[in-house]
Formats: C-alpha cells, sequence, structure tokens
C-alpha cells in the first residue's frame, strides 16, 4: 500500500512500487487532466509537481512520491485562475489544448523561480514541453503576460 | 433526390418543459462518398428549452481547429443568441445531424458557412413571428437580440423561452434572410474560444481520459515489419501477471490492409504494456523485411524515367523548340511523415449483444455510426443503428483519425469481453505501424525565352498512390488525382505546362497528413520557380508576378506578401529570403521566409510573413493561430528526421528519434487575413504547403546553396 | 698523546649552521621538483615521494584518458552550458543547460526527468540519487582536454572540486561515477570495465599524479 498526497489530499493505492506516477494519478485515483503523450520523458505532457519541481510523471516511479506532495494541473488553483491559467485563457493559447496541462504546470515552475523570465528563460524551462499544434508564440506571450500580472499585483 | 421539407417538431427535453428542435432539413442521401464536402444537409442543431437555455451543436469535432467556437458562432450570429446564453454540444455521429459530421479538408466552415447561417436565421424568423403574432403586430417591426425578441416601437420583449411553444407550431422559413455582414457580432470579430478554459485545468475530456465502471485496457502488439501476418502467439508468461484477463489475436483494417495484432486486455493499461512484453510471437515476415526505404529511393529515381500518367497538358510541351542553354531540370525528394498527434490514439468501446458502444476522438463521427463503403459497420458486423458513439475532444488529429482502423481493432477487442475496454496505442506503436505520409518525389522541368519568360513547366511526381492504399480495386490506369492535387491548377499562366504521376508499388499504408499531398508537392514546384527566375537573372517574386498578369486571389496573396515582408528593401549579406505560395482543395496561403545564415553553418529564420486567402473569416484570432500552428508543423517535416524503413521495420520509435519542433526553435511568424468576399476558403491546411519552399527559397538567397531534400539539417547548410 | 693533529675544517659557516642550511635546501628542491611536475597547491598528503613513477603514472593516465573522454563521462563534463548525450555526443536535446549549481533550470531540472534510477526501457533516462552536471563555477571539463590539460586539472584542487588525492581515488569510487557503467538498456561502455579502470585510476594517482608531456 502506497500512500500518496495529491492535491492536498491523501490517497492510499494498492499499486506496484514501480508503476509510473503517471498512471496511477490517471487510472487509479482518477485526475486525468495529466496526460500521456511519450511514456520516455521526451514530450511533457504528464508533468506534474512533485515537491514543486516539475517531474515527468510518466518516469517517475510512484514509490518516488510516496509520502511526497503532489500536485497535477487540477490542483494548481482553486478556481481555474493561477496567473498562468487566467493568461492562457485571455489569449487562447491552446489549440487543441492537450500538451497544455503540462505547459502550464512547467510555466508555473519557472514563473515561481523566475518572476521576471526572458524569451531565453523561457526557452530554458518550456522546451521539454512538446505542443504538436504549434502554439508556442502563445505559450511565450502567456507567460510573459502573467510575468508583468504578477509585478503589478506585488506593487499594489 | 434533394428534397427539401420544413419542419419544426417538439422534442420533450425531460422535466425543463418543451424544446424546439430546429433544422431545415434537405436530406441529400445519395453518398457520393468520392466529396464528402458538398453535402447540403441542414439538421436540428439548435434546442429551445421553455426555462430559457438553448444549446446549439457542433457537428465537426473540435481537433483545436476552433470548431467547437466556430461552427456554433455561424448558428448564433444569425439566430442572435450571444455565447452566454448557449450551451454547446457535440454531435455524436447521429443520423439526423447528416452525413458529414467529419473535420478535415480545412472544409468544417467552408462548406458550411451559409447553410449554417440559414440554420440561425430560419429560427430566428420563427421566433420573430411567434413574438409578433403574439402582440398582434407586424413581424417587420419586430427585431431579435440576445436571445429575445423585441417591438421596436413600443421596446416590450419576449425572450426565445417564452417564445418556444408558439415558435414551435410554425413552419421554418425556406429562404430565410441573412444579416448584412456589417451587423456582425461574432462573425469576423476575434473571440474566446469556449473549450479552452477546459483545457487550462484538466477538465477537457478527450478519448484517452474516458473512464467507466469496471473497464479494462487493452495494449497491441503488431508486427514490427509491416505487412508481416501472424503465425502464433504463447502468452503463458503474459497471463501470469496479476490483472491481465485475456490474451487474443484482433484484426485492424486499414484501406485495403488487413493485418492481425496480439491483444493484452488486462485491469490497467500499464499492466497491459507489461504483459505485452512478455508474449512470445511468431510473426511471417513474407519477405516484407527486404524493405529498406534508401533501396526504395533509388526505385522511385528510376521510376522518373517513365512517362507515367498524363495529368494535365496545356499548350505544347512536348513540342517546344527550346535552347538547351535555356532549360533547367531538377529532381526533388520529400519524405515519410507520422502525423504524432500528442493524444495517442486510443477507443474506448462495449459489445453488448448486437449492441456496440464507443467512446473516442476521432475526426470522423460519420465514418463510425455511417451506413456507407468504407464505415465502421462494414468491418465490425454490426448493423449502423446499432453503433452509438460519443465524440470527444481530440488531442491532435493532423489526418491520422480520419481513420477509423484503431476503433475497428478496439471494437474488436471489446468483442473479447462483456466489459468496456479503453485500447491506447503507446507512441512506439503509432511510430513504428503508421499509417503515414507517403514520400514523393518530383521531376521538375522547366524552359524559358530568350528574354528570360517562362515558356514551359513541366511537373512529374513519383511515387506511392493515396487511394490506391485506401482502395485495393482502385482503377490503377487512372491518375491519382490526390498525388497531383494542386500541381496543375495554380494560377500562374504557364503558356506550356504538363504534370504527370508515375505510381509506385508500395505495401506501407500511406494516409493524408495536414494539407495531405500538397504538404509534399508544392515544395518542388515553389522551389523550381525560383530556380528558373535565379537563371532568367530576375527576383523571383516578379517572376512570380509576371505569369499572374490577369487579376487572381493569388496576386493578391503576392502583392500582400511584398508589401508586408518589405521584399523590396535590401536585406544585409549573409541574410536572404524567400517566397512561395500554394493553392489547392483546402484554400490557399502564401509566405515570406526571412533567415540568416550563421558563421557555424547554421541557419537562423528571423522572420516568416505568412497570408492566407479566406473570403470570409469567423474567428480572425483563431485562423492567426491555425497559420501560425501550420507553420510550425511543416518547419518539423522540413528539417527533423523523418520516417525511414530499415529491414522492413520503421527506425523510428519515439520522440527522441522522430523528433518534432519545440518552443526554442519557434520564428516569429507574423500572419495576414484576406477575406475581401467571395467563395470561403479553408483555414487548417493552407499555412503548412509554402513554408517548405520559402524556406528553402531564403537559404538560397542567403547563401547560394539549393535544397531539393527533405528533410535537411538547418544547422549545418 | 696530544701529537695528533685537530683537523680544523674550515668552513664558510659554522657546522651547525651548515648542516641546517644543507637540509633545508634539500627540502626546498624537493619540493620544487614535486610541484613543477603535479603542479599541486596545498596538498601536503600522501607525498609518497619513494613510490612515484613518473612513467608509469603516465602511463596509467593514458588509459584513465580513455575512458574519462569517452561519451559516458564526458557527455556530463561538457565545455558548454548543455550536457551532451549519445554516442555522438550531440548537445542535449531539450535545449537543458547547466544552471548555476549543475541541477538544470527551472522546469527543466536533471532530476525532473533522470529519475533516481534508470528508467526501464531502450532510450529512457538514465538516473542516479545525484543526476547533475558539475556546477557553474567548478565545471571541471573534460571536453575538449588534451592527456596533458586534463591530467593537470584533476590533479589541480581548486579546479577538481577540491579534492586531495585521497578524495580523487575516493571519487572513482562514488555511485555518480559508478553511472558511467550501468547507463541503461542498449547504452555505450566505457572502453574498459569498471575494475580496470578502477586500477589505472588508482594507478596514476598513487604513482604520482603525473600529466603526460604537452
Amino acid at each position: 500500500m502506497i500512500s500518496l498526497i495529491v492535491n492536498q489530499k491523501p490517497y492510499q493505492v494498492e499499486v506496484d512500487p514501480n508503476m509510473p506516477l503517471l498512471w496511477v494519478i490517471r487510472d487509479v485515483i482518477g485526475l486525468t487532466g495529466t496526460k500521456y503523450g511519450c511514456g520516455v520523458a521526451q514530450c511533457g505532457a504528464c508533468t506534474v509537481h512533485l515537491n514543486g519541481e516539475a517531474v515527468r510523471s510518466c518516469v517517475t516511479r510512484v514509490s518516488r512520491a510516496s509520502g511526497q506532495k503532489i500536485v497535477t494541473i487540477e490542483g494548481l488553483s482553486e478556481n481555474n485562475n493561477h496567473p498562468l491559467q487566467l493568461t492562457w485563457q485571455e489569449i487562447d493559447v491552446p489549440q487543441c489544448g492537450y500538451c497544455h496541462s503540462g505547459q502550464i504546470m512547467s510555466a508555473a515552475v519557472l514563473l515561481r523561480e523566475n518572476p521576471n523570465p526572458t524569451d531565453k528563460n523561457i526557452d530554458e524551462a518550456m522546451s521539454g514541453n512538446i505542443c504538436r499544434c504549434g502554439t508556442y508564440l502563445r505559450i511565450r506571450k502567456a507567460i510573459h503576460m502573467a510575468a508583468e500580472r504578477q509585478k503589478t499585483h506585488t506593487i499594489l | 433526390m434533394n428534397q427539401v421539407t420544413r419542419r419544426s417538431f417538439l422534442k420533450n427535453s425531460g422535466g425543463a418543459g418543451i424544446a424546439l428542435w430546429l433544422g431545415i432539413s434537405t436530406w441529400d442521401y445519395t453518398d457520393k462518398t468520392s466529396n464528402i464536402y458538398e453535402s447540403k444537409n441542414f439538421t436540428p442543431y439548435i434546442i429551445v428549452d421553455s426555462d430559457g437555455s438553448i444549446t446549439i451543436f457542433n457537428t465537426k469535432p473540435e481537433m483545436g481547429q476552433g470548431t467547437f467556437q466556430s461552427i456554433p458562432a455561424l448558428i448564433a450570429e444569425e439566430f442572435e443568441v450571444s455565447f452566454d446564453q448557449i450551451t454547446i454540444k457535440q454531435s455524436n455521429g447521429e443520423p439526423a445531424f447528416g452525413p458529414n459530421q467529419r473535420a478535415g479538408g480545412s472544409a468544417s466552415i467552408r462548406t458550411s458557412y451559409s447553410d449554417l447561417r440559414k440554420v440561425g436565421a430560419s429560427a430566428r424568423e420563427v421566433f420573430i413571428l411567434a413574438a409578433s403574432t403574439q402582440w398582434q403586430v407586424d413581424a417587420s417591426s419586430c427585431y431579435a437580440e440576445n436571445g429575445k425578441v423585441i417591438h421596436k416601437p413600443t421596446n416590450r420583449s419576449l425572450t426565445y423561452g417564452q417564445l418556444v411553444v408558439e415558435a414551435s407550431k410554425l413552419d421554418l422559413p425556406k429562404e430565410p434572410k441573412l444579416k448584412d455582414p456589417k451587423d456582425f457580432k461574432i462573425l469576423g470579430k476575434m473571440a474566446s474560444r469556449p473549450d479552452v478554459p477546459l483545457k487550462t485545468c484538466g477538465k477537457a475530456e478527450f478519448g484517452i481520459d474516458v473512464r467507466l465502471p469496471n473497464m479494462l485496457y487493452a495494449s497491441v502488439e503488431r508486427c514490427p515489419v509491416i505487412g508481416g501476418t501472424l503465425k502464433s502467439f504463447d502468452a503463458t508468461d503474459a497471463v501470469k501477471i496479476a490483472g491481465v484477463e485475456k490474451v487474443a489475436g484482433v484484426e485492424r483494417v486499414i484501406g485495403k490492409y488487413h493485418s492481425v495484432g496480439v491483444a493484452v486486455i488486462a485491469n490497467s493499461y500499464w499492466t497491459a504494456v507489461q504483459a505485452r512484453k512478455k508474449l512470445k510471437i511468431e510473426w511471417d515476415t513474407a519477405s516484407f523485411e527486404t524493405f529498406n526505404t534508401p533501396e526504395y529511393e533509388d526505385h522511385l529515381r528510376a521510376l522518373a524515367s517513365q512517362d507515367g500518367l498524363l495529368d494535365k497538358n496545356i499548350g505544347s510541351v512536348d513540342s517546344l523548340q527550346l535552347q538547351p542553354q535555356n532549360t533547367i531540370e531538377a529532381f526533388y525528394e520529400t519524405p515519410m511523415e507520422a502525423h504524432h498527434p500528442l493524444e495517442t490514439l486510443n477507443c474506448v468501446a462495449q459489445v453488448s449483444g448486437d449492441q456496440v458502444e464507443i467512446w473516442v476522438s476521432t475526426q470522423v463521427p460519420s465514418n463510425v455510426t455511417g451506413t456507407g463503403e468504407f464505415d465502421l459497420h462494414k468491418y465490425i458486423g454490426v448493423a449502423p443503428e446499432n453503433i452509438k458513439m460519443h465524440t470527444k475532444f481530440i488531442g491532435g488529429g493532423f489526418g491520422r483519425r480520419l481513420y477509423i482502423d484503431f476503433i475497428i481493432e478496439a471494437v474488436n477487442i471489446a468483442k473479447l469481453t462483456d466489459k468496456p475496454v479503453k485500447l491506447i496505442w503507446s507512441r512506439e506503436d503509432a511510430t513504428e505501424q503508421g499509417p503515414f505520409r507517403p514520400m514523393t518525389f518530383s521531376q521538375l522541368k522547366g524552359g524559358l525565352s530568350e528574354d528570360g519568360k517562362l515558356l514551359s513547366f513541366q511537373h512529374k511526381v513519383i511515387g506511392p498512390s493515396l487511394m490506391e492504399s485506401r482502395d485495393g480495386n482502385f482503377d490503377k490506369t487512372k491518375v491519382d488525382s490526390a498525388m497531383v492535387e494542386g500541381i496543375g491548377v495554380q494560377a500562374y499562366e504557364f503558356p506550356n505546362l504538363k504534370t504527370s504521376y508515375v505510381r509506385a508499388d508500395f505495401h506501407i499504408p500511406v494516409a493524408s497528413w495536414r494539407s495531405v499531398t500538397s504538404s509534399t508537392v508544392a515544395f518542388p514546384p515553389e522551389c523550381f520557380l525560383d530556380e528558373l527566375a535565379y537563371k532568367a537573372k530576375k527576383d523571383p517574386m516578379d517572376f512570380r508576378l509576371e505569369l499572374l498578369s490577369k487579376p487572381s486571389d493569388t496576386k493578391r496573396v503576392l502583392l500582400k506578401l511584398r508589401e508586408m515582408s518589405h521584399w523590396d528593401e535590401p536585406l544585409p549579406k549573409g541574410s536572404g529570403r524567400g517566397v512561395a505560395q500554394w493553392e489547392f482543395f483546402a484554400g490557399l496561403g502564401g509566405q515570406v521566409v526571412e533567415v540568416t545564415y550563421r558563421p557555424d553553418k547554421s541557419i537562423k529564420i528571423d522572420k516568416v510573413y505568412a497570408v492566407i486567402d479566406l473570403g470570409e473569416v469567423v474567428n480572425p484570432d483563431n485562423v492567426v493561430h491555425q497559420v501560425q500552428g501550420a507553420i510550425v508543423m511543416a518547419l518539423g517535416a522540413a528539417t527533423k528526421p523523418c520516417i525511414t524503413f530499415k529491414n522492413g521495420k520503421v527506425e523510428q520509435h519515439n520522440f527522441y528519434d522522430d523528433l518534432l519542433v519545440r518552443m526554442y526553435e519557434v520564428p516569429e511568424i507574423e500572419v495576414a487575413i484576406l477575406a475581401e468576399g467571395g467563395p470561403v476558403k479553408g483555414v487548417g491546411e493552407p499555412g503548412l504547403p509554402p513554408f517548405a519552399p520559402a524556406l528553402a527559397n531564403a537559404i538560397f538567397a542567403a547563401t547560394g546553396k539549393r535544397i531539393r531534400k527533405l528533410p535537411f539539417d538547418i544547422n549545418n547548410i | 698523546m696530544k701529537e695528533q693533529s685537530e683537523i680544523k675544517l674550515h668552513l664558510l659557516f659554522p657546522l651547525k649552521t651548515m648542516i641546517v642550511m644543507a637540509v633545508v635546501l634539500l627540502a626546498i628542491s624537493m619540493t620544487f621538483a614535486f610541484r613543477s611536475r603535479n603542479n599541486i597547491m596545498g596538498n601536503t598528503k600522501n607525498d609518497n615521494a619513494i613510490n612515484t613513477d613518473s612513467a608509469e603514472s603516465v602511463k596509467a593516465f593514458m588509459q584513465v584518458y580513455k575512458v574519462l573522454m569517452s561519451p559516458a563521462c564526458m557527455n556530463c563534463h561538457p565545455a558548454g552550458d548543455a550536457p551532451l548525450q549519445g554516442l555522438d555526443g550531440h548537445p542535449h536535446t531539450m535545449n537543458v543547460k547547466r544552471g548555476k549549481d549543475g541541477t538544470g533550470l527551472y522546469a527543466a531540472k536533471c532530476s525532473n526527468c533522470h529519475q533516481p534510477q534508470n528508467t526501464p526501457g531502450s532510450h529512457t533516462p538514465p538516473g542516479s540519487p545525484d543526476w547533475q552536471l558539475p556546477p557553474e563555477n567548478m565545471k571541471m571539463i573534460f571536453q575538449g582536454r588534451t592527456p596533458h590539460q586534463l591530467a593537470l586539472q584533476l590533479m589541480n584542487y581548486n579546479q577538481n572540486g577540491h579534492k586531495n588525492k585521497e578524495q580523487l581515488i575516493a571519487h572513482a569510487r562514488t555511485t555518480l561515477v559508478k553511472k558511467g557503467w550501468d547507463l541503461g538498456e542498449g547504452r555505450i561502455q566505457p572502453p574498459m570495465s569498471y575494475s580496470s579502470f578502477v586500477i589505472v585510476w588508482d594507478e596514476w594517482i598513487k604513482k604520482g599524479g603525473y600529466a603526460p608531456g604537452q
């Protein structure tokens, strides 16, 4: 039996400790916002926060996450209102939308560690997340917008 | 044939009162499967409840191209409701919605633009009539706005909800009056897409997300040598794994190709995958293991010497007397590609007796529930009326989800149990099994007059046939029109033009890949025009405009490109610009790419200017998004590794060797929309074909090096 | 008999002083030779001057060099800002970077993908609990180094992560170094076995840690 804390809720799951966290989250716990895209840490669609870090859950054993703090896209904000989720909505960043759980989770780590990211920083943070629809230009713009907003809010 | 019946009927919406289900029915079931875009089938699109709630249906599955907003927009505009007032639902292949519940070919808007506006307009008129009757005033003194009918002189109003009972008794008008575009509130304006908020918090349900009680999961081992057949398998070790329910052979059909794989059904996807690794399978590779890409490419090059089948012959190419020094010839090669929608293929199916229920991300609900020759019912032996489906958000289509092969496979798996089963293809499965965009090679020949005018242009396409892959009975003595798409119909006034096609045998299933054959056959002629231009010592933009003396959409596109890219302003040494345009079934687009050649031999794409010619535009913001996305996809196809075969197997497996474009590689892309009235053109695909030739032309301008084979390494020119 | 004459040494300095001076000179000369061969500063342990053998040491290092310059080791000791990848040592895909402390940046930190152990399957990320590059201020670059340069660098306290000889010897026994031989399914092996490597590594250091000529 493995104990997990996902989006602040405790779960007890009876699974093989080697099962990737991704499948535990999706198939056992039932949170399907985190996606399967490649299974080999190439595309980033499976990105969740493990103690705040943007890990690829498709290669993370559930045992690594045992007792640790896991946040999925569903738990990133109370009301779909993380600054990134808001700017993502404001300029219609997603097309098909499949990669965007991972994109937002990665961008959230970037903004937390660098409230003023340059384009280079965005390249460094976000190039592990593939978007087949090619929405990269808007992802970049939405990150800049969210960073701007956060600045204004701090001032206020 | 075409039967126009005016119908309105009551539908009990269960509890909330009476709902009006509206539509003009023009049933045209002479199913011309060769052109799915001709149907004028208006079907029940609107439900109005007496409590005021309004539902509008989208019959074109949403795969990121924005139909979830743009299709209802056409109706909502004329029906005078705002998006705040409506709930949008996806149609699920129900026959009532007609045979065109399909998203593909950039056809969703362009084939529905007037029809759906008429649906909304006729509904509007009926509600106005209902109100005016109730008030005993003239209908012309009333207007509709925001889901209400208002009597202008007195300002009294009634909501659609209040009017629905009366409205449901009226006949729908045959030819409703459409709004004047200057009064548009939704169409032509930037609009937020209502599916976006679902996609930013993990709530949008894709096919792969479907969860049902007692659901099982399946993973299939398929012959790695495409074309091989199953001889036998030993599942002894596989079934030992806890949670494995069953292992069995299952058939999959794509086009004319039938294959059998070994399916593992288990209580979780991961368990099924682990068990699959334990299978011991004997395949009969039937000599397909001798297939290797380099040899096949040599074969295609050799085929180029054949005349092939004639497509177009304008003027007298063959009898022209051209000076040899004024002629050039060039050979272009474009490769196989995988679609790689980020949501891997999947399908949930449940078979209960003679009933089948399916939950799936598919571009073609009509092929799942339809009655045609190539529809699902034919492959699974179930009557179409016993097939029920649920259309989900699609995590990327690009043409891969035009095919129902994985749905056939999933149903065959579901037949092995009475529980619902979710089949998931791994990324490796998708990369290794295809189907793929076929490679096409092109032989170009051109001749100039003494004073550098284009006299003769020949384009011979060589490669496998899409139609033949689809239908084993395809008449090989005829040109596969899909393989010569666009090459003979550009607006250029070629005095002498000859296009032809040499079909190559091929045993690998091939498929439409975003912009279909235009994604490969636009590259050669648009590059070759530049080669001719340079030979004639003319600017490539001028050279093209010389061939466009008459007004045309193409000319407008090129002139717009010329202006927005500052074409005539010189660039510093080491930088260069290239132009290309392409017109085909999907629409018309052009691009100018600006590049710089760096000392380390890499090319930096400084900027891409894109123009798309639309006629009418529904959501301009979405159009820009689509064109940018198409360009990113084209960049990948031009500069990243492609699909190759060795010993009959695909050499690539996942994103570590079939690379896709990433954030740090995307240039600035500026998009201009031309929407000056006229026939509505498509949005999803036209942004793709011009990119590779515009890029190659820009690289030539900057470096003097001509690229004729894709993909090429953009970091090493 | 008082007849035996006392030999009187007419020395420049008194004898005692001479002896002290001789010892000091000897000490200085010994230190000077050691440093010029080994460029070690502040390393006062394990001189083992008696066991140094420059020829044997250099011979051992040439074997060490083969291993360290193989992709299994060199890929994480790059000259630039990004780790290298694969047999051909191309820059790691996905634009990942070293970052200040060598653990990567933002949502592309090494441990975001590289787990505490190898991930099963081929072409999956290899893993180790401490998977990372050397930090920015102590890059420990192998890429592009000649044997001469690499040997000097490895023995240089200020460039080798502040390791003395003992620590250098221990370093070859650490998890991350051993990882080079255990990178997962289908991956390359260094040109000699781990146990053979340890033998030549130890020998090189114990025999003086000499650098080959330029």
